[in-house]
């Protein structure tokens, strides 16, 4: 489906020049927008640079990049910690360092609240832009994308989907913002930092290290030994997510984790999924020798024990550059992919050889059409819907798995948070007070396969003309002209 | 529709030129197993030719071959053996780019419009999808191009941008036809197209299929098992059999006075629309032999009913000859069939098998004719291997015994006397009587019993 409709005519630069207003407007909105987190752009792009320029041997600019990501600190942005400060402290009559003199709990719930309206409104300005176009400068005033928008805009469970699926990498990419605390202060290098806390016996403001602090509140269970969630400690330090067995926090730990676990799961299943979609569609194809092939090597891969072959090429790996990528994620991504092709592949197998049969493919055939652009326009749309949601239902599976290794010693090692190794830390508490390390992170896993799932839905149901959704005349037939025929 | 009886068959002007030159074209598939096996013999050495702008049709039961023949001449299916001249060139040998510009040349249109649709294009796009592959003209000529398809098979412009399954069966066997004329062919192979359609939308979509043929010039090859469609349609018709086509000619010759047994068979099924009118049905026993194993002479010898008998068993009754060929066919299919292990077990150890013993099946057989000793003895040879479990040396010892030139010579396409048919039959040769004379002295033999 490509929109062709557009593509002679005017071009769209004149049609720009004809009726600059709309963009006009639009370009306006959005540079308000990344005004307000200006600092966080150019500091995203400083890293991006000193990352460029670490690869490159020899390190010859190291003074340019931190003036860089200097610069790039000070420069204020709106949703940072510092603007809206939560780790106060009492002093026995008010709160001191807090956004506005506000207790910890509701500075910061004012952060979350102002970094989710603000990736919302983003998203509206990005959704407002497509509207633009659609109405002004589009050439034709219907294509079947359209459709398929329409289809999904009716779409409810499909768009709670996308919704949770939108909060989830809003969760990951603003999780230096959104935690109570840093990782760096309360999880990497607690000792380093301290925390000043109004001592009530004392009746005076004390200080003590973060890691003095986080060793009286950790969540072990036990009467005393418990910091639940939405709870402060005896440090007056906020706890949304209540705190880990050590006493970290623990809502700092799943936004931080949710950045490694999220890639690790979202990336296996992408690349599985469209490994397993490009065979299934060449087996389909040609069937013979080319299916025979890779029944063979998915039916070897299947059958070798998956734990023992993911700890096997860990250990193998382990002291190669792989492993040093990303904190070994890119490994574990590939190791997953591997395990992971012949099971979706299977899945989608079936559907893929019955497609292959239609009458239509034939058709194709007998005027020319080359085999990879029938694969991709002719089968591929009717098994990508099975693809989608085998895929978006093994993500949870890999999180967990990840989980597995690290228990092991060989996934995300700690201090580095990950989702996994906190459910397995949980485990021994789930019948105690200290319920929450476990659940809440297990909560979050079953919300975001939910999400992933019913986006799943929602896109398989967009793409197909014929699910009744949307369309209000969907099986009604065409009147032909006259013929009836 | 069937009493489409003053045909306007003439309308198209037939150049007498020659389009498809089809030479002793095969198709076997073969056989999945892993030992091979023989192959399925689905169009076993056929030859005809078309003329330019007319209509062949080509007509037979299920599983005759006719849909493999025709996906062979679009080349959907690479021909075993023989040869496909199209305007003089061979396409059989051609490939790559050559084979995609001839592709231009040759449509098909597919039987069942409910698959031949992809649902998730819009009907536009699908329409556009042979001259987007062939590169015709500009985008914008391609849109007008396609506006216009859509009116020239009845459609309107607007369907652009519906989806197939807003449409009933016959509309979207217009926009497959719409499809189909997209490239300006030549030629275009029609596979059953209204055998899916209800009677009434079949009229129509025929009489589209006629007027385009006038409008353009296109030549048809039209696959049907519907007789009275193909007698609307067609100039020609050949009717295919196992593989085989049967008998050629123009379609009043060949539906009025048919050469071919089977052609008289086939005809004879097709019902009368009058409930007064007494006519005499062939009925043919038995069921068509498989393609992986066909007679060797002539294909449809072991279900003709006026199959020439050998020299000393001329003088047998009839009825006694058809039970021959019973037990032939019984026999056959016993050898054929797989005993799983099973029955093998059973049979050695005496106990009864699914198969009924050979004195039953003489019983059934011959039970109530007189067998005349000379006859007899032979079937008591061959009941003698059928109990010593040799199926196969009993089927050739029937074939030697019993067999004629049907059975061991393959017959040739012979002209027929006073029409322009040809017929694949030995009765033409001039020693033989006509199929049609032993048909009528069988069916006036039936009726004064």
């Amino acid at each position: 489906m490509s929109n062709t409709q557009q593509v002679d005519e005017v071009p769209l630069t004149q049609r720009i020049r004809e009726n600059p207003r709309p963009l006009a407007v639009w370009l306006a909105m959005g540079a308000v927008l990344i005004a307000l987190e200006f600092g966080a752009v150019f500091g995203f792009a400083a890293d991006l640079l000193s990352v460029v320029i670490s690869l490159i041997p020899g390190n010859p600019l190291p003074g340019v990049v931190s003036f860089l990501e200097s610069l790039g600190s000070s420069i204020p942005t709106l949703l940072s910690r510092e603007t809206i400060p939560n780790q106060g402290y009492f002093n026995g009559s008010g709160y001191e360092n807090t956004f506005l003199g506000l207790e910890p709990m509701l500075a910061w719930l004012v952060r979350v609240v102002l970094v989710y309206l603000y990736a919302f409104l983003f998203l509206g300005w990005v959704w407002n832009g497509y509207v633009r176009f659609r109405r002004h400068y589009r050439y034709a005033d219907w294509t079947p994308r359209d459709d398929v928008v329409d289809r999904l805009r009716s779409h409810q469970w499909g768009q709670f989907g996308l919704i949770v699926v939108f909060l989830f990498v809003i969760l990951a990419v603003f999780a230096p913002a959104l935690g109570p605390t840093t990782v760096e202060a309360n999880i990497l290098n607690p000792y380093s930092h301290t925390v000043q806390f109004w001592n009530a016996d004392a009746g005076a403001v004390q200080e003590v290290t973060v890691g003095q602090a986080n060793l009286q509140s950790g969540s072990q269970g036990s009467g005393t030994q418990n910091v639940g969630p939405w709870t402060y400690d005896d440090f007056g330090r906020f706890h949304p997510f209540g705190t880990t067995t050590n006493g970290k926090d623990m809502f700092t730990f799943l936004a931080t984790g949710a950045r490694i676990s999220l890639s690790i799961a979202i990336s296996t299943m992408v690349i599985s999924g469209f490994i397993a979609l490009a065979l299934a569609m060449v087996t389909a194809y040609y069937k013979g020798l080319a299916d025979l092939l890779v029944v063979v090597s998915s039916d070897s891969i299947q059958a070798l024990p998956q734990l023992m072959l993911l700890i096997l090429l860990m250990v193998v790996f382990n002291q190669t550059w792989l492993s040093e990528f990303y904190d070994g994620a890119l490994l574990m991504v590939m190791i997953f992919v591997f395990g992971y092709w012949p099971f979706l592949w299977r899945a989608i197998r079936g559907p893929a050889l019955q497609i292959a049969e239609e009458e239509w493919i034939d058709a194709a055939k007998s005027f020319g059409q080359r085999p990879w652009v029938i694969m991709k326009k002719h089968m591929a749309p009717y098994v990508l819907g099975y693809l989608l949601i085998y895929t978006s239902m093994s993500l949870g599976g890999i999180i967990i798995a990840v989980a597995g290794l690290s228990y092991l010693g060989l996934g995300i090692n700690p201090p580095t948070p990950e989702w996994g190794r906190i459910i397995s830390d949980g485990q021994p508490y789930v019948a105690t007070q200290s319920w929450h390390i476990s659940l809440i992170p297990g909560i979050l896993i079953t919300l975001i396969v939910t999400g992933f799932n019913a986006m799943g839905d929602g896109i398989r149901d967009a793409i197909d003309p014929k699910s009744a959704k949307g369309e209000g005349d969907g099986n009604t037939e065409a009147v032909a002209g006259g013929s009836g025929a | 529709m069937s009493k489409q009886t003053a045909m306007e068959s003439e309308a198209t002007a037939t150049t007498g030129e020659t389009l498809v030159e089809v030479r002793n074209l095969k198709k076997y598939y073969e056989g999945g197993g892993m030992f091979g096996g023989d192959p399925v013999k689905a169009v076993d050495g056929v030859s005809f030719d078309i003329q330019k702008g007319e209509t062949l049709g080509l007509v037979g039961e299920s599983g005759c071959g006719k849909t493999t023949l025709g996906r062979t001449l679009v080349q959907l299916e690479d021909a075993t053996d023989g040869e496909i001249h199209f305007d003089g060139r061979d396409i059989t040998s051609i490939s790559g780019e050559e084979l995609k510009a001839w592709r231009q040349d040759t449509q098909m249109v597919f039987q069942d419009p409910e698959s031949s649709l992809n649902d998730r294009m819009t009907v536009g796009e699908i329409v556009r999808e042979p001259l987007d592959v062939h590169d015709w003209k500009t985008p914008q000529e391609r849109r007008a191009r396609v506006r216009e398809l859509l009116e020239t098979v009845g459609l309107r412009e607007e369907h652009y941008y519906r989806y197939p399954h807003q449409f009933s069966g016959g509309q979207r066997q217009r926009i497959g036809i719409a499809r189909a004329l997209a490239l300006e062919p030549d030629f275009i192979v029609l596979d059953e197209p209204v055998s899916a359609l209800d009677v009434s939308v079949q009229a129509k979509v025929l009489n589209l299929l006629e007027d385009l043929q006038n409008e353009f010039g296109l030549t048809y090859l039209f696959i049907a098992h519907d007789l009275a469609v193909v007698r609307h349609i067609c100039d020609r018709v050949a009717v295919m059999y196992l593989g085989n086509i049967m008998e050629l000619g123009p379609a009043d010759d060949l539906f009025d006075s048919p050469s071919n047994p089977y052609t008289h068979a086939l005809l004879s099924a097709i019902p009368e629309p009058d409930p007064t009118s007494k006519r005499d049905r062939i009925t043919l026993r038995g069921t068509p032999p498989s393609p992986r194993d066909p007679p060797e002479g002539c294909p449809f010898s072991t279900r003709c009913p006026v199959k020439i008998k050998p020299e000393e068993y001329r003088d047998l009754d009839d009825e006694l000859w058809t039970r021959i060929e019973v037990l032939r066919e019984v026999i056959r299919e016993r050898s054929r069939a797989e005993r799983s292990l099973s029955d093998r077990a059973r049979e050695l150890l005496g106990m009864e098998t699914r198969y009924s013993s050979i004195e039953e099946i003489r019983e059934e057989v011959f039970g109530d004719v007189a067998v005349p000793s000379r006859v007899e003895t032979h079937i008591d040879e061959v009941a003698d291997y059928v109990r010593a479990g040799k199926e196969a040396e009993a089927r050739r010892y029937l074939f030697e015994e019993f067999g004629s030139e049907c059975d061991y010579e393959r017959p040739e396409l012979y002209d027929v006397d006073g029409v322009q048919s040809v017929s694949l039959c030995h009765r033409h040769q001039s020693e033989h009587e006509e199929p049609a004379t032993v048909y009528e002295r069988q069916l006036s033999a039936s009726g004064s019993k």
